[in-house]
C-alpha cells in the first residue's frame, strides 16, 4: 500500500481498552477508520464488535459500569471521543447509528425523520419537510412512503423500516454511521436494497459496519477488521484480507474453519 | 428401540389428551363456582335493594326514615375525592417511576427505596388512616375534609400508580430508548417524546385499579373521622354560601365535610331498622356498578391507547 | 495452506475430494508424457494408441474438476486459502489438459516418424534429455501441489529457464542438419515440433508452478521475473 493512495482519516483507535465493570471487554485497539470509505468489523459473536461499535457513539454510557480508556480519535478536529470532558450528546449528534433490528418509533414516519431535528430545536415546518425529504431520498424510501408520511412507521415492511431508521439517522447529517448487524433481521432482497445503499452513502459519509455475514463484508466494505476475543487480530483492505490474510486466525475465521 | 407402531402411538396420544380433558374439566367447574359467587352477591344486593334504585335515592340526602334517605352527599362526596386522590397521586407517582427508571442510579439508596415502595402496597390501609389523621389532620390542619381524605388516599395508591408506571416503562424496548438517544437526544428529551408517551396506557390503567381499590376504602377514612351523617354537599365554587351571603372561594369544597359511599354503607347496616339494609344492599350495588365501570374504563383506555403502539 | 478442519466436514470433503482428482489427472498427464518419450526412444508404436486413449479420460476428469470447482464456489463461496485452492485448481486443469495434448502430440509424431520408415532417435540425445527435463518438471509441479511446497514450485519454475535454453539449441541443431542435407526436411520438422510439444509441456509445468505459489501464498508471480529469484 502506498503513501499516496492511502485516504484522509475520519477517525482512529488509539490504544483503547473497554471494560464492562471489572471484565475488559476490548484490548489495546488501534485502528484507523478513513474518510468516505466502508469499514467493516467481523468476528465471532462475543469478540466484541458490537461493543468497539457502540463505543463510537458512547451508547455505553447509557448503562452504569462501563469504562473506556484510551483514546478515539474523530477528525478533522482530533476530538477524543472518549474523553469525559465531551458530552455524549454532542458525540451523538455527529455519530449517526443504526441498528441490528429496525427500531423506528411507534410514531409517524414523517415524525420519524424529523425526531432528530426537532431535538436539536428545529420546530419550522417548511426546514423540516425539506429535510424529512432528503433524508428518505438519501434512503432510498422516498419513492415507496412520500404518500403516506402520516402513516406509522411500524406498519412498514421490516427492509423499510431499516431504510427509515437509516433516514432517521442521516437527517441530522452525521460524519460518521454506524451499522450494527444491519441486515441481521432482514430477508435477501430486503439486505441488498441496503447493501446498494450503503454503497452510495460512502459518497457523504464515513460508514463502519458490524456484520456476521462475511460475505456481505466483503461487499459492502473497502477495509476489513477481525476481531477475536476482544483483540483486533488484523486490520487491511478488504480484498486482502478475503483473498490473502496475514494472520492464521482471520483466514480460519472467513474460510469457516475451527479455531 | 424399535419404532412404534401407528397404534401404539395412538394409545400414547390418547393417554395424554385424557389428561387434557380431565383437567379442562376441572377448570370450568373451579371457574363456575367463582362466577357464581359473584352472581349471587350481586343479584342478591339487586333483589334486596332494587325497591330503592330510583332517581329519588340518587339525589337524596341521608335521612332518619330509611324510606326517604338517599346517597347524594356520599356519592358526590366519592367521586371529590377520588378527584383529589387522582390529582395528587398521578403527578407524584409517574414521576417518582419515571426517576426511579430513567434517572436514578443503581446503589443501595435505591435498592432500600425500591424495596419500600413494593412493602408499601402491603401496608393495611388503616395504618394510613392514623398516618395521615396525625399528619394532614392535625399538623397541616386540613381537618377532616374532602382534602385529608384524597390526600390519604392519594397516599395508599402511590405505590401501586409507581409501580404501575415503572412496568409500563420497562416494557418499552431498551432499543426505543437507545434509538431516541442515539440522534443526540437527552433523558428528558426521550422521556418526554417517547418514555411517557409510551407507558401511558400502562400508567392510566394503573391509576385507574388504584382508585378503583380507593374508591372501596373505609377504613383509613373513618380513621380520619369522615362524617357518618351529611346532609349537605359541599360548596360549588362562585355560589353562595349559607346565610351570611358570602360566595364560595374555588377551592372551598375541599375544606368541606363529607361522607363517601363505603361510609354510608357500613352506617346503614349498622342501624337497627331492618328498612336501613335495603338502603346498604342499593348502596352496595351503585359502589359496585362504580368500580367495575372504573375497571371497564381502563380496559378500553388501554385497548384504545395501546392500538397505535408497537414495536 | 490451512490443515484445520472447517466447521463443515461436507466442505473438508469436497476439497479434499478436489485435490484428489486433480492429483489423479496430473498421474494421468504424467504417465501420457512418459509414455510419449518412450514411444519416442523405443518406437513401441502400440503406446500410441494408449496415449490417445488416456486423453479422453484427462478430458473427462478435466470437465468433472471444472464443475467441482463451479459447484464449490456457488455453494461454499470459498474465501482466503480455500478460494486460492479452488480458482488455483481451475487454471491447474486447464493446463495439465493442455500438457496432455501436447503428449498425444508428440505420440502422433513419433508414428508419423516411424510410419514413414524412419528413426526418430537418430537426431540425436538432445531431444531425449529436454524431454526428461520437462518430466521432471510436470512430477515436480504435481509434488508441489500435492504437498502444498512453495520452495518446490519455485525450482520447477526456475527449471524452465534451462529448458527454454535447450529447446533453442535443438532448433538451432536442426537447421543446420537440414542445411546440411535437404533430404531429412520433413523428419527434421515433425522432430521440430515435437522440441516444441515437449517444451509447451515444460510452459505448463511451469503455469502449474505459479498457481500452487499463489494457492500457497497468496502471490501472484506470472509476469514477474523478480519474484523468482
Amino acid at each position: 500500500m502506498q503513501i499516496h493512495d492511502q485516504p484522509q482519516l475520519k477517525a482512529e483507535a488509539r490504544n483503547f481498552n473497554f471494560f464492562y465493570g471489572e471484565a475488559q471487554a476490548l484490548k489495546k485497539i488501534n485502528m484507523p477508520i478513513y474518510d468516505k470509505k466502508v469499514t467493516a468489523l467481523i468476528g465471532p459473536s462475543g469478540c466484541g464488535k458490537s461493543t468497539y461499535l457502540r463505543s463510537f457513539n458512547r451508547m455505553h454510557d447509557l448503562y452504569p459500569g462501563n469504562r473506556y480508556e484510551g483514546e478515539i480519535r474523530f477528525f478533522p478536529d482530533n476530538t477524543n471521543l472518549l474523553s469525559p470532558e465531551v458530552d455524549p450528546i454532542e458525540v451523538r449528534m455527529r455519530v449517526g447509528m443504526v441498528f441490528q433490528k429496525p427500531n423506528p418509533f411507534p410514531k409517524t414516519i414523517y415524525e420519524n425523520v424529523a425526531y432528530g431535528l426537532r431535538v436539536r430545536g428545529e420546530n419550522n415546518k417548511r426546514v423540516l419537510d425539506d429535510k424529512v425529504e432528503q433524508a428518505l431520498r438519501g434512503a432510498a424510501i422516498w419513492e415507496e412512503v412520500k404518500d403516506r408520511l402520516q402513516d406509522l412507521a411500524p406498519n412498514l415492511s421490516g427492509g423499510q423500516q431499516q431504510r427509515l431508521c437509516i433516514a432517521r439517522a442521516l437527517a441530522t447529517d452525521p460524519e460518521l454511521l454506524l451499522f450494527d448487524e444491519p441486515t441481521s433481521a432482514l430477508d435477501p432482497i430486503a439486505t441488498g436494497a441496503i447493501e446498494e445503499l450503503v454503497h452510495e452513502l460512502k459518497k457523504r459519509v464515513t460508514i463502519l459496519i458490524v456484520t456476521h455475514n462475511m460475505q456481505q463484508a466483503a461487499r459492502v466494505s473497502d477495509y476489513t477488521a477481525y476481531m477475536y476475543l476482544g483483540e483486533m487480530v488484523e486490520f487491511g483492505k478488504t480484498d486482502e484480507i478475503f483473498i490473502k490474510p496475514k494472520d492464521k486466525r482471520t483466514e480460519d475465521y472467513i474460510t469457516g474453519r475451527m479455531g | 428401540m424399535q419404532p412404534l407402531t401407528t397404534e401404539q402411538v395412538r394409545a400414547l396420544i390418547a393417554k395424554g389428551k385424557l389428561k387434557d380433558t380431565l383437567f379442562q374439566a376441572l377448570g370450568i367447574i373451579f371457574l363456575a363456582i367463582g362466577v357464581a359467587v359473584i352472581v349471587l352477591l350481586v343479584g342478591d344486593m339487586i333483589i334486596r335493594g332494587s325497591e330503592r334504585l330510583t332517581l329519588d335515592f340518587f339525589m337524596n340526602f341521608a335521612s332518619r326514615r330509611a324510606s326517604q334517605a338517599g346517597i347524594l352527599s356520599a356519592w358526590v362526596g366519592s367521586l371529590l375525592v377520588m378527584l383529589v386522590t387522582a390529582l395528587a397521586a398521578v403527578p407524584l407517582g409517574v414521576a417518582a417511576g419515571l426517576y426511579l427508571e430513567e434517572y436514578a442510579k443503581r446503589n443501595w439508596v435505591t435498592e432500600i427505596i425500591e424495596i419500600n415502595i413494593t412493602n408499601l402496597a402491603a401496608v393495611p390501609s388503616i395504618v394510613y388512616g392514623l398516618l395521615s389523621l396525625g399528619i394532614f389532620v392535625y399538623a397541616f390542619g386540613f381537618g377532616q375534609s374532602i382534602l385529608t381524605a384524597g390526600l390519604t388516599l392519594a397516599l395508599l395508591i402511590l405505590p401501586i400508580v409507581i409501580v404501575s408506571t415503572r412496568e409500563a416503562i420497562r416494557s418499552i424496548p431498551a432499543m426505543i430508548r437507545e434509538g431516541s438517544m442515539a440522534v443526540g437526544a437527552t433523558r428528558w428529551q426521550t422521556c418526554r417524546y417517547h418514555i411517557i408517551p409510551y407507558a401511558m396506557p400502562g400508567i392510566l390503567t394503573g391509576v385507574i385499579i388504584g382508585l378503583a381499590r380507593a374508591i372501596g376504602e373505609t377504613a383509613p377514612i373513618i380513621t380520619i373521622g369522615a362524617l357518618t351523617f351529611i346532609a349537605f354537599l359541599p360548596p360549588v365554587p362562585f355560589t353562595a354560601t349559607g346565610a351570611e351571603g358570602a360566595t364560595a372561594g374555588l377551592f372551598d369544597w375541599l375544606m368541606s365535610p363529607f361522607t363517601v359511599m363505603p361510609i354510608q354503607i357500613f352506617n346503614w347496616t349498622s342501624r337497627p331498622d331492618p328498612a336501613f339494609e335495603v338502603n346498604a344492599a342499593a348502596a352496595g350495588f351503585v359502589l359496585m356498578v362504580m368500580v367495575l365501570s372504573m375497571n371497564g374504563l381502563a380496559i378500553w383506555l388501554r385497548y384504545r391507547l395501546r392500538k397505535n403502539i408497537k414495536w | 495452506m490451512n490443515d484445520s478442519q472447517h466447521l463443515s466436514s461436507q466442505f473438508d470433503e469436497d476439497l479434499s475430494r478436489l485435490r484428489t482428482h486433480v492429483l489423479q489427472m496430473g498421474g494421468l498427464v504424467e504417465t501420457q508424457v512418459s509414455g510419449a518419450i518412450d514411444a519416442y526412444t523405443t518406437g513401441e508404436v502400440a503406446s500410441v494408441k494408449s496415449i490417445v486413449e488416456t486423453d479422453r479420460k484427462v478430458n473427462e476428469l478435466e470437465k468433472a474438476i471444472d464443475d467441482d470447482c463451479a459447484h464449490i464456489i456457488a455453494k461454499r463461496q470459498p474465501a482466503a486459502s480455500d478460494l486460492r485452492l479452488v480458482l488455483g485448481i481451475s487454471k491447474i486443469v486447464t493446463d495439465l489438459e493442455r500438457a496432455g495434448d501436447e503428449a498425444k502430440k508428440i505420440a502422433k509424431g513419433v508414428r508419423r516418424i516411424y510410419e514413414a520408415g524412419h528413426m526418430p532417435s537418430q537426431y540425436g540425445v538432445g531431444i531425449r534429455h529436454l524431454a526428461e527435463a520437462a518430466l521432471a518438471m510436470v512430477r515436480q509441479a504435481l509434488d508441489a501441489f500435492a504437498r502444498m511446497d512453495g520452495e518446490r514450485a519455485l525450482a520447477v519454475i526456475r527449471a524452465d529457464n534451462d529448458v527454454d535454453v535447450e529447446f533453442k539449441s535443438i532448433i538451432r541443431q536442426l537447421i543446420t542438419h537440414m542445411m546440411e542435407d535437404p533430404r531429412t526436411i520433413t523428419t527434421s520438422i515433425e522432430i521440430i515440433s515435437i522440441a516444441r510439444a515437449i517444451e509447451r509441456i515444460g510452459d505448463h509445468a511451469k503455469n502449474i508452478s505459479e498457481q500452487v505459489i499463489f494457492v500457497v501464498e497468496g502471490r501472484d508471480i506470472r509476469h514477474n521475473k523478480e519474484a523468482i529469484k
